[in-house]
């Protein structure tokens, strides 16, 4: 429990000095994921808190047809896809970085995001339509800190140039289209082979 | 472990599956309207059949179609291509007469001198009566003419024919027409890519009229930049849609109908310079929002205006029609096509008649006319009323339709202005966020946010001491023990 409360402490070490932070966690620091899986699940529930209670002038969504689960899923989504191609990209690009580093990054670099946004949710109720251009710079603030985190933490674990990192972060784009595009390949196919195999059983059996 | 694993795993995405019975919602025939999500919802029938206009009430004159309907004042035209006639009804429903060949002054048939026929209507589609040049306009769509007689004795007066002066390719057959009160004419020609055609109190040309904008094909555009001239020609043209009927409210403007699938737009309402100026704060007015294939969409044969801004429009598709307030924004829909009382097979016109409505069926013969109910009255009374100005017994009448008919979403809207004006924040905000109005929820909000400040103000006071004197502190004893 102590070590989690050490880890806690430096994550916020980490969010100010990324360089030194996410090197000190790849090679230095005892391994431990209890934190980034507990910044992930918090993460999915922000998604889930965001749709439901974000101010009434903001928030367009039917609240009648709210699926949590559904919402959970889909927030995470995103980051869990690029965490595979990432991960597949860097292993032909020379990166030193595995899975398990890019996932501490990814969720390390989420939580000041995750601090604006749920910050952000709260503004939302106190506002008016006029405001919301100021409540989506606040926001933005969060979103450009994840992103420069996530930069430099892959540049660290993976021991990249920056160029180079760019690189990869766009290639690692490009799988994961193509990561989607093959799944959802799959699965229709998929399911096309099953709905022949169950043509043929009525077929057989009403025979 | 596993397993229980993949259990727990699938048991998670059985969670995300959506519920069924989503798409019923949508099945619904009639008396429906649609939500803030385009869900579509139960709703009360604003109008109800009364009664019906039919051969039965004419004699022995038969009425075999019914193509337009024009409502005067005192008197309501009904044309009957197929017949050739224009039949006049007074406003207690009582057939006047029939008219097929057209009298003189001296009570006599007009006689063509050319051809030495007398002049009969062919294939009429579309009537016009002007209460305030008192001249009766007929299209006389097969004789490719305009015959207008007077008002009061149906005595012939003039012919116009295709104006000498007119640019464009489309034969002149006048289907619909309307005249404002300085006597210009404006003809919709079907099929014609031209607009819609303007002619002068004499009979010359004046213009075409109306933009109707085609869709275009992110495809397609593409193709057109990069081919050369040669291709180009070659390509087959994009015409402008054709407008199919014309309307025109009290004030002078211009409202037209499509049902082109390629038109961009729908329904117009045309400025002095012929550019669309509907206003559509709700969803698009295209009239139902979901169908099943490219062909099930709504095709809008007329449109009826009153003088307070909401209109109706007939639907072919579905025999539906459609009320829309003045800010576009859906108040209800009702009839359908089948064989009840009221029901239509092919509309073709709609007309006000006073607070009821006339529509019109080609294939029996008939114009039904139809009612407001309880709930289409109150509705009706608040758009009135709030176009006005009249904000109280708007908000009275919105208050009305609520409790009749919950799923009325206008209605909130209308309550809660009404409560904004009144300074009634909490009541405005409650009734905007059932109405949906972000826009007006915002403008309560801002109101009741700048009260709320006012009167807690000491606590943020307080908490502004606090948190100062927190930092102050923390400063204080970091000085201290750091020298």
């Amino acid at each position: 429990m102590s070590g989690m409360m050490a880890d806690g402490k430096y994550m916020f070490y980490v969010l100010f000095h990324p360089f030194e932070g996410f090197y000190d966690l790849k090679f230095a620091r005892k391994r431990n994921y209890t934190i980034p899986t507990v910044i992930m699940l918090i993460c999915g529930v922000a998604g889930i808190l965001g749709y439901q209670y974000t101010g009434f002038i903001l928030n367009r969504n039917p609240l009648f047809a709210m699926n949590s689960i559904t919402l959970f899923l889909t927030t995470l989504f995103p980051y869990l896809l690029f965490l595979i191609s990432n991960w597949s990209i860097t292993t032909l690009f020379d990166g030193n970085g595995t899975m398990g580093d890019i996932y501490i990054v990814i969720s390390y670099s989420l939580v000041p995001k995750l601090i604006f946004d749920l910050a952000g949710m709260i503004f939302s109720n106190m506002i008016i339509q006029e405001e919301t251009a100021l409540l989506h710079a606040f926001e933005a603030i969060g979103t450009v800190w994840f992103c420069f985190l996530l930069f430099c933490g892959l540049c660290v674990v993976h021991e990249y140039k920056p160029l180079t990192n760019v690189v990869t972060l766009v290639v690692s784009f490009c799988s994961a289209v193509i990561i989607v595009f093959l799944s959802m390949l799959y699965f229709t196919l998929l399911g096309k082979v099953f709905g022949f195999i169950h043509t043929v059983f009525i077929e057989l059996t009403k025979r | 472990m596993r397993d229980k694993w993949a259990a727990v795993i699938a048991f998670i995405l059985c969670l995300t599956l959506q519920p069924a019975g989503a798409y019923a919602a949508n099945t619904f025939e009639s008396n429906y309207t649609y939500d803030y999500w385009a869900d579509a919802v139960r709703s009360l029938p604003a109008f109800e059949w009364v009664t019906t206009l039919d051969s039965g009430k004419m004699g022995k004159i038969k009425m075999e179609s019914v193509d337009d309907v024009y409502v005067s004042k005192d008197r309501i035209f009904l044309v009957d291509s197929v017949e050739s006639r224009v039949n006049v009804f007074d406003s207690d429903l009582r057939f006047l007469l029939s008219i097929k060949l057209v009298k003189n002054e001296h009570g006599k048939f007009v006689v063509d001198p050319e051809t030495n026929k007398q002049l009969m209507l062919n294939q009429p589609e579309g009537v016009f009566y002007s209460d305030a040049l008192e001249e009766l306009y007929i299209a006389d769509t097969g004789a490719e003419r305009i015959i207008v007689l007077d008002g009061k004795t149906y005595v012939y007066k003039r012919t116009i024919e295709k104006p000498e002066n007119m640019p464009g390719v489309t034969p002149f057959k006048p289907s619909k027409l309307v005249v404002n009160k300085e006597g210009k004419i404006s003809v919709v020609v079907q099929g014609s890519y031209e607009g819609i055609v303007e002619i002068n109190r004499d009979g010359s040309f004046f213009r075409y009229f109306g933009l109707n904008k085609p869709r275009v094909n992110v495809a397609d555009y593409f193709w057109k930049s990069i081919a050369t001239n040669q291709q180009k020609e070659k390509m087959k043209k994009i015409f402008a849609p054709s407008f199919n009927n014309v309307s025109i409210d009290s004030e002078g403007l211009i409202y037209a109908t499509t049902f082109d699938s390629s038109a961009k737009d729908r329904v117009f309402r045309f400025n002095a310079k012929g550019e669309n100026v509907l206003i559509t704060y709700g969803w698009p007015v295209i009239g139902d929002l979901h169908y099943m294939s490219e062909q099930d969409y709504s095709r809008f044969v007329d449109i009826a205006v009153t003088d307070y801004g909401v209109y109706a429009l007939l639907d072919k598709t579905r025999g539906r029609v459609f009320l829309y307030n003045f800010e576009g924004e859906i108040m209800n829909i009702f009839n359908s096509s089948g064989n009840l009382k009221g029901n239509v097979r092919n509309p073709t016109a709609i007309a006000w008649f006073g607070d009821k409505l006339i529509v019109a069926d080609k294939q029996f013969g008939v114009a039904h006319i139809f009612q407001p109910t309880e709930f289409g009255q109150a509705a009706l009374e608040a758009e009135k009323q709030y176009l006005n100005g009249n904000w109280e017994s708007a908000g009275k009448a919105y208050q009305d339709t609520l409790a009749q008919n919950a799923n009325y979403e206008i209605a909130y809207t209308g309550v809660g202005r009404n409560y904004l004006m009144q300074d009634l924040y909490e009541e405005a905000l409650y009734y905007f966020k059932l109405g949906n109005s972000r826009h007006y929820y915002s403008k309560a909000f801002a109101e009741y946010r700048n009260l709320f400040i006012q009167q807690h103000f000491i606590w943020f006071v307080v908490s502004f001491v606090l948190l100062a004197g927190a930092l102050l502190y923390s400063e204080y004893r970091y000085n201290r023990k750091h020298g």
